[in-house]
């Protein structure tokens, strides 16, 4: 799954697991993608331990008996659900089974640049709340030149998927309830959440027109991350963010702050977005017990700490998410640290592990598209969504 | 008159035939195992309601009439990949013109056909990660010289009305791979039809019409064949690219036959839809073969 430094890392922590457990070797099979660890588990030779590239394959993975269920591993190995965020362990878990152990997770949050603020004349030191407030800001920092093109946003448009928006209302995506799984894309929350996008983006010039300014951007990993760069005001990323400020454009005053919330639901505050890297234990593995040894050692404090050193990710265990020598030594750890702090919020979001995930966000993706270039309503829009979606979620028999 | 054929010489005749299909046998393995049975099991799969993890379940034509209904995505995936025939002419006449006006002895000549043809051979993913930088609205070449012209730069790929005609231009940069085939063909004209036409008073552009034209007419169905059935199956570059967007006005019917089969695990309707392609390409091919007696020449043919 990781490439590059973060590869080396990564197999810093298994070298070390291998030099201390003796009789037991990881091997990590790099560049490997999710169609790959597929066809190895359809052909019959699965690895023993795989990680997801994307954690929304888990739920079609499980639905098709591709993975073990851990849930007797975990309880036999003493581990206790009550040590994990909430947010964390619920991503691994499908119909009620455990599929996935989390290993890290990356922690979305509201990051503003402080210059940009100060600029606009906006306190500095207070970032929007609930999202009408994020409005107000937006309005006032959105700048174009003397043609009309925009030259300044007040928020970028959300790059970790659209599903973060209703997260935000406090949609829904599913109801478990009555062992039938259903699809609620288009329940009234969701449609106020694609209406107050849409709203948002008309105060700073509307979807096209900021659709057009974005794609002048430059790469996230560099100077002219355009956060960094002062094109945008605020943006909704995640924990990486600090540590390529502190790399790539030392210079910028920014801060974190939680996911803004609807006003009309104060109960929504402190929301954040969490995505786990996920590790599963495929069926048909060789060695499942040596696999789930590693698996129940990476939740100990020693692996989390070496993990979330290491690959700069927020650590998913409650104990973990204190720990005192992640947030010490450079200035950037502070700022990481905020993450850590908002990862244990009770009202942390994340896409429901589910068999039909990848489709129901891509469908989101094009539902706000369509609402946005004109051509249809929120509403139309979500319920061709849940039409879709349902259909294909019907075909996953219990 | 007796042609039986004695039993040693059938006996050659057999043992030649065994050692022609000994001698061909490796690729013969090669493609029965990944290239016939693959495309006959794909036709099964069709068939079914295949998931990849799960074994394949029956369903008749059930794929296929859920395609055939899908307004969303289905019929303006195909009509997304329709667009892509107005390159077809465009990329055809361009190729053309570049040939004709390289088809001369002057000095250099080689280097500029060089220069024209180097753009062909520059690998699909590069030059897609090239474009997405010289079409950007705001730092891209493209817009530049534009608004050094004072003419206003489209959004080109950021925009559901200009990506498509964004993806034209590019292709369009490719043509020097036609222009080097055409050159290639305007070589084997026979000057002496030349000769006989500039005695009749034809003027240049009678030649083009009447002797050149008509003589190249096979390599010109050719590329148009060859277009035909690249324009179906265009793929990397909204791969690459857009992914479709924005707003599903570059969704080309192979990237939603990619997704379907490789990011929703939908694979039975992935396979209904790429026999559906076949068909589709067969026909077009087809209808260009049967028209093509009117309009293509064959050197040595009765007129």
């Amino acid at each position: 799954m990781w490439s590059g430094d973060e590869e080396r890392n990564f197999e810093k922590v298994l070298d070390y697991y291998n030099r201390n457990h003796p009789g037991v070797i990881l091997e990590n099979l790099g560049a490997v993608d999710d169609p790959k660890t597929v066809r190895a588990i359809v052909a019959g030779a699965p690895p023993d331990l795989c990680t997801l590239v994307d954690p929304s394959a888990v739920g079609t993975l499980a639905a098709n008996n591709a993975l073990e269920p851990l849930d007797d591993r975990f309880r036999a190995s003493g581990l206790k659900e009550s040590d994990e965020t909430p947010a964390a362990i619920g991503q691994g878990r499908y119909r009620g089974h455990l599929y996935a152990i989390p290993y890290l997770m990356d922690c979305c949050a509201l990051l503003y640049n402080k210059d940009v603020f100060r600029s606009a004349g906006l306190d500095p030191n207070r970032p929007p709340r609930t999202i009408e407030e994020m409005e107000a800001d937006c309005r006032r920092i959105t700048k174009r030149d003397a043609q009309g093109h925009l030259t300044r946003i007040g928020l970028r448009p959300i790059e970790v998927g659209d599903a973060v928006m209703i997260a935000m209302y406090g949609g829904t995506f599913v109801d478990e309830n009555g062992g039938r799984t259903t699809i609620t894309a288009d329940a009234p929350r969701n449609t106020e959440a694609v209406a107050a996008y849409m709203h948002l983006m008309d105060t700073q010039g509307g979807y096209t027109a900021v659709n057009e300014f974005t794609s002048g951007f430059g790469n996230n990993a560099g100077s002219f991350n355009p956060l960094f760069h002062g094109d945008v005001g605020m943006t909704i990323s995640g924990e990486w963010l600090p540590y390529w400020a502190y790399r790539y454009s030392p210079t910028t005053h920014y801060d974190v702050a939680p996911l803004p919330y609807p006003a009309k639901h104060p109960e929504l505050t402190g929301t954040v977005w969490l995505t786990d890297n996920l590790f599963c234990i495929p069926s048909g593995a060789h060695h499942p017990r040596e696999a789930w040894d590693f698996l129940a050692w990476t939740q100990s404090p020693e692996a989390q700490r070496m993990f979330a050193s290491s690959l700069n990710n927020v650590p998913n265990t409650r104990d973990e998410l204190h720990d005192p020598t992640l947030r010490a030594g450079a200035p950037w750890r502070h700022y990481y640290g905020r993450f850590l702090d908002l990862a244990e919020s009770p009202t942390a979001s994340y896409f429901p592990p589910m068999p039909v995930a990848t489709l129901y966000q891509n469908q989101i993706g094009n539902a706000f598209d369509s609402v946005g270039y004109g051509k249809k309503q929120p509403a139309d829009a979500l319920r061709a969504v849940r039409v879709r979606v349902q259909q294909e979620m019907d075909k996953y028999r219990p | 008159m007796a042609s039986v054929m004695g039993s040693r010489e059938a006996r050659r005749e057999r043992r030649s035939i065994i050692t022609g299909l000994l001698f061909i046998s490796p690729w013969l393995v090669g493609f029965l195992i990944f290239t016939l049975y693959p495309v006959i099991a794909s036709a099964y799969l069709s068939f079914t309601d295949y998931r990849v993890l799960a074994p394949p379940r029956w369903v008749g034509l059930g794929n296929y009439r859920d395609l055939f209904a899908d307004h969303d995505y289905f019929w303006p995936s195909l009509g997304d990949t329709a667009f892509m025939f107005l390159e077809l002419p465009l990329s055809l006449v361009l190729g053309l013109v570049l040939a004709l006006l390289l088809d001369q002895k002057l000095r250099g000549i080689a280097v500029y056909r060089t220069i024209l043809y180097l753009p062909s051979i520059v690998p699909a993913v590069a030059s897609a990660m090239l474009w997405l930088f010289v079409l950007n609205p705001e730092h891209g070449l493209v817009n530049a010289g534009l608004h050094a012209l004072h003419v206003p730069g489209p959004p080109w790929l950021a925009s559901p009305a200009w990506a498509k005609p964004a993806m034209i231009l590019m292709d369009l940069w490719g043509a020097g791979g036609g222009m080097v085939i055409y050159l290639a063909a305007l070589q084997g004209v026979p000057t002496a039809l030349y000769e006989a036409a500039a005695l009749d008073g034809a003027n240049a552009w009678q030649r083009l019409r009447f002797v050149t034209l008509p003589s190249i007419s096979p390599v010109i169905f050719f590329n148009l064949i060859m277009g035909v059935i690249g324009t179906f199956q265009y793929f990397t570059q909204t791969f690459i690219m857009t992914s479709g967007g924005p707003n599903n006005s570059t969704l080309f019917y192979a990237l939603y036959l990619y997704q379907n089969a490789f990011q929703y695990f939908r694979m039975g309707t992935a396979c209904a839809m790429a026999w559906i392609l076949f068909l589709l390409t067969m026909v077009a091919t087809l209808i260009v073969f049967k028209t093509s007696a009117r309009w293509v020449y064959y050197e040595g043919e009765a007129r």
